[in-house]
């Protein structure tokens, strides 16, 4: 097992040589490596000094290595410093992987201008003078990546490709993990092939995707049927779908079609606010009419999960800007008139009460209840709907106002009062970080995470969102997380919450896809010893392998072909002469036990919605707690904790 | 006849694969399309479409394909361009509109839209443009409506000023999308990407000179990436004084600017004006040291010192300025501070060893900069270290810093050590010519052609007034003539002239081994004439003349490839008014102090005469010895030459030559 993994050449180790570490431990360890010899080894101080012969040697027989700025090793392979040129002020560069992409220094940094080796690849240049800054260059079985200056102190401010740049150099990072969710716009892949997508986010690591339902909250024929297909091919490759509800924003047809029920802005404007034309929930038709239109879209389509996102009222700005503070309709304000006995009207500029800071608190806190009131109403009625479809899955999706405590009186944000909520109910609450911390580190997951540890006790119930988006913000080098920062976002937040998910699938830019399912990977420990392979994980892990293993001394079922799929925890891999008769090929649940019976094999999963489950050949049966469920190369198991005994044909019927 | 058949399929098939060049790629990207291998269907279709670049439509195919794999910005470029190949089609028109639409480019979406639904496509076409048109209009004109209230409510509304100026760009209301750039930023200064998205605005509504301004001050600002994006909408060329200072009046407070606007002055000799400058940043921003060291510098060099030493002190006493800063400083303050108080430390020795190992690793290693901040605390700690003055100067002449590196080297002559100043002299002796306001050059060039048998010999002499233009006067003496002549019969090819030219003329500096010259003077032959005329003629000629050298040059420290190339051309009165032509090239190896190499040289005239028209090519080496004085070099070549116009050429169309010859030059 361990010599066809290493023949493949997947990477899973790096270690340092020298006295400068610098930032490469967090970048090689975003994409899932682990520190141990062998794999790719960072020349730094005083190594790049020593004997650049056994440098070279090494490199010929299999290392990469990763050299940054000069130094004698850095001479012998050939990147030599141009001492007739000026040092060259950097800004700006260009990346071979994305070369329009902008991507900015915060600081200007002198670079020496360096002569290279003939056969060198130049990943990255000068954005105005052209001058390399990063390259690569194969050496007999090895190769060596060679930085003009260091990756920086966080390791993603100058480079943002270097990941990109290794596997491009033959070190792409083994191990991977598939449990990742993705927020879904059809609007941006209405002419894909929905098959072919499928497949792409599987192997980028995807489990669910949550779907925009917005846009088919009314039926109409055409759009109706692409998302048919889209479930289906999601099904397919064991994706869950969810549907993805931006309450208060219901449709843009239901906008356009009643007027009447329009949310109102604190200036009096009707509140189309961005991209959202908020309606008034508080309005007893309008939310009639809107809870059958949520029924019909259940009853329409073949939904694995809900998710009721971002429900509470407007903007980031709060009081500060009348022009985009909701809510403000007239049941609002008669709601909150009959109890306080003003107007909230009066607070704002003109106003009686303007300026008034305590009777802003007082509207405040009222207004911070309403979103509680209003997304306790949902989720019940999220529930009824589930009465039918119990396999459906419930995500809230609220806005962290832990880390960023402005969102409460911003946009009445309260998560504090939700949370006990999950003592009810059965849902994952899925934190997204306030656009006004996005330009913040990937240390900010591990951070929120802590700030949630009080509130519940149900931590395997929280995901996070990271937002993959252009940032209003001075963010550097690019203005949307790519590359080493994006896997460094991934990758920590993998650790810190039982759940990570990527708003969205549309804006991971190309270069990232390959290595998505790497950076969420969080593995603890790998050890190659002769033909075994150790791995520890606190999350599932994929690990690539050619042939069939055993997994603790055991036959193991879950390999695809290319991969084994492994539960949390410790294991010991050896590759075995055959599979199993009948095999586990892809599955979208948590793993937890997994036993190869005589003729078969039992496993125990854990699951927040519908799980799906497919076997390289037809199984005789399939049992789920004890009962027999309907057979076929792919089924759908219950929501929830369950136990699964899947049964092998006899050898002739399987013939 | 069924083999007949089979062969004139073969040959109607052969015959389509040669008349299509990109057949073989397009049968390919559709068998792989069908086979739903994305990847390599566009792959297939890039290569026809590189193959036949005009084709509309395998741009089309290229774009369908790309968009199955959800490349939509890539297929909305080369909607864009089967687009341009093919204007009439309104499909595809369409197509590019919905993509730019949904990439976020909805101001040219929204421009497609208005064109196609009112021009003479069919009516289901233009019914589809005029529904898609509306579809991104109203909601543009709505909101504008909207944001419009909202701003004549609150004017200081900094979020409603710039909804309103992104949705009036989406629009194509460039005029009002610059209002309301410009007031956001107002609101704002700090969002500096408002003033660059002014600059845009203000180009598209043609006032370009304040589009100019807002670009060049968001391109000097403390945001990067606004500074890259304005940098990359400027012009090629550095940007002019009076450029600075309207981009300066639009933004006052942009220290960055006017700090760079004081050091082009500076550059320019305009030393009141740049202080003016610095004055005003010392009074903006005191805390921006960098102004406040030159504003001491100048004012030092107007003698005002005693009114300069508290800036200096200022700096000094400033912990967070940069270490070379603070070097400079105290050479300024010529030491007598900086070094008591290294007295006053006990470890300054160790200070000064650690500081000198440092200079010496630096300098070795080619870290210039470092090099030059060790060396000068080396010289602080012991100002009479002459060889540590020697690689000061050095040091300062690699990193171009040519003034102050003549400053060391001319101390550095005084060393008693004869090797160390005769260095110091030589090096002094190079560089000071740029800095004199008259530089004389001298160079010559006599040869032996084996073809003629004959030596020939250029040479000139030519003095030249420095100045702070784009021009340079100078004036000059050239000699053009040969051995074997007795009378004035030029040698027409090789334009021996057997006479002294004396001239004046202008000349360009040297801008990327281009330069420009022209001059008028009198050709004063050393032989008697033919035509028994006056020994002197007016004699008027000028030119262009680029240079360009890659590689290892003759006497290169490590041996390796050389590239040259001369590009001239000349006009000469007194050949009948002619313009000339001439490329030389070599390419080659040096090794040390030797170059083996190949020629190939072309000349061409205007007047299409044959003594003017020739390519010559061939071997050749150049070599030199150390005891040869320097930029003096001998070369042989052979090279072989054919006559491109054989019209009135009495000799063969075709020739031999062996040429041996020196070259000389020396700058004083």
């Amino acid at each position: 097992m361990a010599a066809s993994t290493l023949e493949a050449a997947p990477v899973f180790h790096y270690q340092i040589a020298g006295d400068r570490a610098g930032a490469w431990p967090r970048i090689l360890s975003s994409a899932g490596l682990v520190r141990g010899a062998g794999g790719v080894t960072v020349v730094t101080g005083s190594a790049g000094a020593q004997d650049s012969d056994a440098w070279v040697a090494r490199a010929k027989a299999g290392a990469v290595l990763i050299l940054d700025g000069d130094s004698p090793a850095a001479e012998t392979f050939g990147f030599v410093p141009d001492r007739m040129r000026r040092h060259l002020p950097v800004r700006s560069i260009v990346d071979s992987h994305n070369p329009k992409l902008s991507i900015v220094w915060e600081r200007t940094v002198e670079v020496p201008a360096h002569k290279l080796p003939d056969k060198a690849i130049v990943f990255a240049r000068e954005r105005w003078d052209g001058a390399p800054l990063m390259a690569g260059l194969k050496q007999g079985a090895g190769a060596v990546l060679w930085l003009a200056v260091s990756p920086g102190e966080k390791g993603h401010e100058r480079f943002p490709y270097v990941m990109q740049a290794l596997a491009d150099l033959g070190a792409r990072p083994g191990l991977q993990s598939r449990e990742l969710w993705a927020f879904f716009d059809a609007s941006y892949r209405s002419r894909v092939d929905l098959d072919y997508f499928a497949a792409r986010w599987r192997r980028s690591g995807i489990a669910a995707l949550h779907v925009a339902a917005w846009h088919f909250f009314e039926a109409d024929p055409q759009k109706d049927e692409y998302l048919k297909k889209l479930i289906e091919a999601c099904h397919r490759q064991a994706i869950q779908v969810y549907a993805w509800l931006e309450f208060p924003h219901v449709s843009e047809r239901f906008w356009n079609e009643h007027p009447e029920w329009r949310e109102k802005t604190a200036i009096g404007q009707d509140a189309h606010l961005d991209w959202r034309r908020l309606m008034n929930l508080r309005e007893p038709d309008c939310a009639r009419e809107v809870t059958a239109g949520t029924a019909r879209l259940f009853e329409r389509f073949d939904w694995d999960g809900i998710n009721l996102a971002e429900l509470y009222f407007e903007s980031l700005e709060g009081m500060a800007n009348p022009a985009r503070f909701t809510p403000m309709n007239d049941v609002t304000r008669r709601e909150f008139s009959a109890a306080h006995g003003f107007d909230p009207k009066a607070l704002f500029p003109g106003g009686a009460r303007a300026g008034d800071a305590a009777a802003q608190r007082i509207f405040l806190d009222w207004r911070a209840g309403l979103t509680q009131r209003l997304q306790e109403d949902w989720i019940a009625e999220m529930e009824r709907i589930r009465t039918r479809r119990p396999y459906l899955g419930l995500v809230l999706t609220h806005v962290d106002d832990r880390y960023d405590t402005r969102m409460r009186d911003l946009i009445g944000a309260d998560a504090g009062r939700v949370l006990p909520l999950l003592a009810k109910h059965d849902f994952t609450f899925l934190i997204e970080d306030p656009a006004t911390i996005w330009h913040l580190g990937p240390e900010r997951y591990p951070e929120i995470a802590r700030r949630y540890e009080p509130l519940t006790k149900r931590a395997d119930k929280l995901a996070i969102d990271i937002n993959i988006v252009e940032r209003y913000q001075d963010v550097y080098p690019t203005k949307q997380q790519t590359g080493t920062e994006l896997f460094q976002l991934v990758n920590l937040a993998s650790r810190a919450f039982a759940r990570v998910a990527l708003y969205f699938e549309n804006s991971i830019l190309n270069p990232d896809v390959p290595l998505l399912a790497a950076s969420a990977a969080a593995p603890d420990r790998v050890e190659i010893s002769g033909r075994r392979v150790v791995v520890e994980s606190a999350r599932s892990l994929g690990v690539p392998s050619a042939n069939p293993v055993s997994v603790n001394g055991k036959a193991w079922p879950f390999w695809d072909g290319a991969t084994v799929w492994l539960p949390a925890g410790a294991h010991v891999l050896e590759p075995v002469a055959a599979p199993t008769a009948v095999r586990l090929v892809d599955f979208n649940g948590r793993l937890r036990t997994l036993e190869a019976l005589g003729n078969g094999f039992e496993f125990s999963y854990v699951s927040d919605a519908r799980a799906w489950a497919s076997f390289d050949v037809l199984p005789a049966r399939v049992e789920v707690d004890e009962q027999p469920v309907s057979v076929s190369l792919r089924v759908s198991l219950p929501r929830g904790q369950h136990l699964v005994r899947v049964m092998a044909q006899t050898k002739a019927k399987a013939d | 006849m069924r083999a007949v058949g089979f062969a004139f399929l073969c040959a109607v098939s052969l015959a389509a694969q040669t008349a299509d060049p990109a057949y073989a790629f397009l049968s390919k990207a559709y068998e792989r399309a069908r086979a739903l291998d994305y990847e390599a269907a566009i792959e297939g279709f890039g290569k026809a479409a590189e193959t036949s670049p005009l084709r509309a439509d395998i741009r089309k195919n290229l774009a369908y394909t790309l968009l199955k794999v959800g490349e939509t910005e890539a297929a909305r470029d080369q909607f864009a361009e089967a687009m341009r190949l093919d204007p009439s089609d309104r499909h595809v028109a369409l197509e590019f509109a919905f993509l730019a639409n949904e990439t976020g480019q909805q101001r040219v979406a929204r421009l497609v839209f208005d064109r196609v639904r009112t021009s003479n496509a069919d009516a289901q076409v233009r019914a589809t443009a005029e529904q898609a048109f509306q579809n991104v209009d109203r909601p543009l004109a709505e909101g504008i409506t909207r944001w419009q209230q909202a701003v004549a409510g609150d004017p200081s509304n900094f979020s409603a000023q710039e909804e309103l100026s992104r949705l009036a760009e989406r629009r194509n209301d460039w005029a009002l999308a610059a209002l309301h750039f410009e007031a956001a930023w107002r609101i704002r200064p700090a969002e500096r990407h408002l003033l660059y998205d002014l600059g845009r605005a203000w180009s598209e509504i043609g006032r370009a000179e304040a589009s100019l301004s807002a670009l060049l001050a968001a391109s000097r600002g403390a945001e990067p990436r606004t500074a890259e994006a304005a940098r990359s909408l400027l012009p090629d060329r550095y940007p002019y004084v009076y450029e600075f200072r309207a981009a300066i009046a639009l933004d006052p407070p942009n220290i960055e600017l006017r700090r760079e606007l004081a050091y082009l002055l500076l550059e320019m000799g305009e030393r009141q004006q740049a202080e003016s400058e610095f004055s005003q940043i010392a009074k903006d921003a005191p805390q921006d040291m960098l102004s406040l060291v030159q504003l001491a510098f100048l004012m030092m060099k107007r003698g005002e010192i005693a009114a300069a030493r508290p800036l200096l002190d200022k700096v000094l006493a400033n912990g967070g300025v940069d270490e070379e800063l603070l070097d400079r400083v105290r050479s300024a303050l010529q030491m007598p501070k900086a070094l008591r108080r290294r007295e006053e430390e006990p470890k300054q020795k160790d200070a000064a060893v650690e500081a000198r190992e440092l200079a010496e690793k630096s300098y070795q290693a080619g870290y210039l900069k470092d090099a030059l901040k060790y060396l000068t605390i080396v010289h602080e700690s012991d100002p009479l270290d002459y060889p540590v003055m020697l690689k000061l100067g050095h040091a300062s002449n690699m990193l171009k810093l040519d003034r102050e590196a003549m400053d060391w080297f001319k101390m550095a002559r005084y060393s008693p050590d004869p090797s160390v100043a005769g260095e110091a002299h030589r090096a002094y002796r190079n560089l000071e010519p740029q800095f004199q306001r008259f530089r004389t050059t001298t160079w010559m060039m006599p040869f032996y052609s084996s073809r003629w048998r004959n030596g020939f010999t250029y040479g000139q002499v030519k003095t030249e007034i420095k100045a702070q233009r784009s021009v340079r006067p100078y004036l000059s003496m050239r000699f053009v003539g040969d051995a074997r002549g007795s009378t004035n019969q030029p040698y027409a090819q090789y334009l021996s002239e057997t006479a002294f030219i004396l001239g004046a003329g202008i000349a360009t500096p040297v801008y990327k081994g281009l330069m420009g010259w022209a001059e008028a003077g009198a050709a004063i032959s050393y032989l008697k004439r033919a035509d028994q005329t006056g020994r002197a003629r007016p004699d008027t000629r000028g030119g262009f003349s680029y240079s360009h050298a890659r590689g290892h040059f003759l006497g290169a420290e490590r041996p390796g490839l050389f590239y040259e190339n001369h590009e001239d051309g000349v006009f000469v009165s007194r050949f009948n008014n002619t313009l000339l032509f001439y490329t030389q090239n070599k390419i080659g190896y040096s090794r040390g102090s030797a170059q083996f190499y190949w020629n190939a040289n072309l000349t061409t005239d205007a007047k299409r005469r044959y003594w003017a028209n020739f390519i010559e090519t061939g071997p050749g080496m150049r070599f030199r010895w150390a005891s040869l004085p320097p930029a003096m070099a001998i070369s042989l070549d052979l090279v072989r030459g054919f006559y491109t116009i054989n019209e009135g050429n009495p000799r063969r169309p075709n020739y031999f030559d062996v040429r041996a010859g020196l070259w000389y030059a020396f700058t004083r």
